[in-house]
């Protein structure tokens, strides 16, 4: 992975990694968009976790409850993503040695294919199951993995702080 | 007298513990952190839905009711794990300014908050419109807890 770390190391050479590492103010306000993108992101998503394992709004429709959560869901995932960028760039090359950092983007890419198998398969058909409150085993299993995913994502990523 | 409870607290068992192991300090933040994820989610939405900008097919007090658990299970793990880190240090976080501001802020959020997602969730009749007080104190409780959070960050660099 030579190529990737000279890489990080360019990264980390250039202005807008330097300027956000340098200040003492820019960093945590980035850090706090970041976790306030999260909150909307993640609580959203739990929601819509919880209906499909059928702890609430057993009388509303899967599909009615993922329509209206959706555009706050992507709002917080604008959000997350562009600070966390940032935030990455800011460290990279301490970032491409982190542990922590590394588990994290793991679980990145597992809880963004998550949802991919969940929509090409159990979800095509969800008006066969749209209104029951108990939801397909598939259906449950594809939440509780998204729940744990995420669970996963906030601890490594407060990890990232802690392990140098 | 707050004071006199941050004094006994550092020299308690829980502040000693919060105190000289860096593990236990990390997992009741992470601890934080994922009730904050279920616990702002709600809340956001709860509020929303006041205002009328999502779960419309469902009624209010719907809403409020579904929420409920979700939005108090979490403050409690929230207040909990927020206790415990600050048992970490109790004297210094009474001098810290943005501590404060963030236990005075939070008090009110508590109760606007609060007061308003029970009083929605009780309401009987079938609604129409939200009424204005309702609107406003939505958007109050979202710049709260808004706030609440941007002072917590700010615990660590003032």
């Amino acid at each position: 992975m030579q190529i990737l770390l000279h890489l990080c190391q360019w990264i980390y050479s250039t202005h807008l990694s330097v300027a956000i590492r340098g200040s003492v103010w820019i960093f945590p306000i980035i850090e706090t968009i970041h976790v306030l993108g999260i909150t909307v992101l993640v609580g959203t998503i739990s929601i819509f976790d919880l209906r499909l394992l059928g702890w609430l709004m057993k009388r509303e429709p899967v599909s009615r409850i993922a329509a209206q959560l959706l555009p706050w869901t992507w709002g917080g995932f604008v959000v997350m993503f562009i600070t966390g960028v940032l935030l990455t760039i800011s460290e990279a090359e301490p970032n491409y040695y982190n542990i922590a950092f590394r588990i994290k983007l793991l679980l990145l890419l597992l809880v963004g294919l998550n949802p991919l198998i969940f929509h090409l398969t159990i979800y095509r058909r969800v008006n066969t199951w749209d209104v029951s409150d108990v939801t397909p085993i598939r259906a449950r299993a594809a939440a509780t993995a998204s729940l744990l995913l995420w669970a996963g994502i906030i601890i490594a990523g407060r990890m990232i702080a802690y392990i140098h | 007298m707050l004071f006199a409870f941050c004094h006994w607290l550092a020299t308690s068992r829980i502040g000693i513990i919060m105190r000289d192991s860096t593990w236990d300090f990390a997992i009741v933040e992470v601890v934080h952190l994922l009730a904050l994820a279920i616990f702002g989610g709600a809340a956001l939405l709860v509020n929303l839905r006041f205002l009328g900008l999502v779960f419309k097919a469902q009624t209010r007090s719907q809403v409020a009711r579904e929420l409920l658990p979700l939005t108090g299970g979490g403050v409690i793990v929230m207040f909990i794990s927020g206790f415990l880190m600050m048992a970490n240090g109790p004297v210094r976080y009474y001098y810290n300014p943005a501590f404060r501001l963030k236990m005075a802020l939070f008090l009110v959020a508590l109760l606007v908050h609060f007061f308003l997602q029970i009083k929605v969730a009780n309401e009987k009749a079938i609604e129409e419109k939200s009424p204005v007080w309702l609107k406003f104190g939505a958007i109050v409780s979202v710049l709260l807890w808004l706030s609440i959070g941007l002072a917590g960050r700010a615990i660590g660099y003032v």
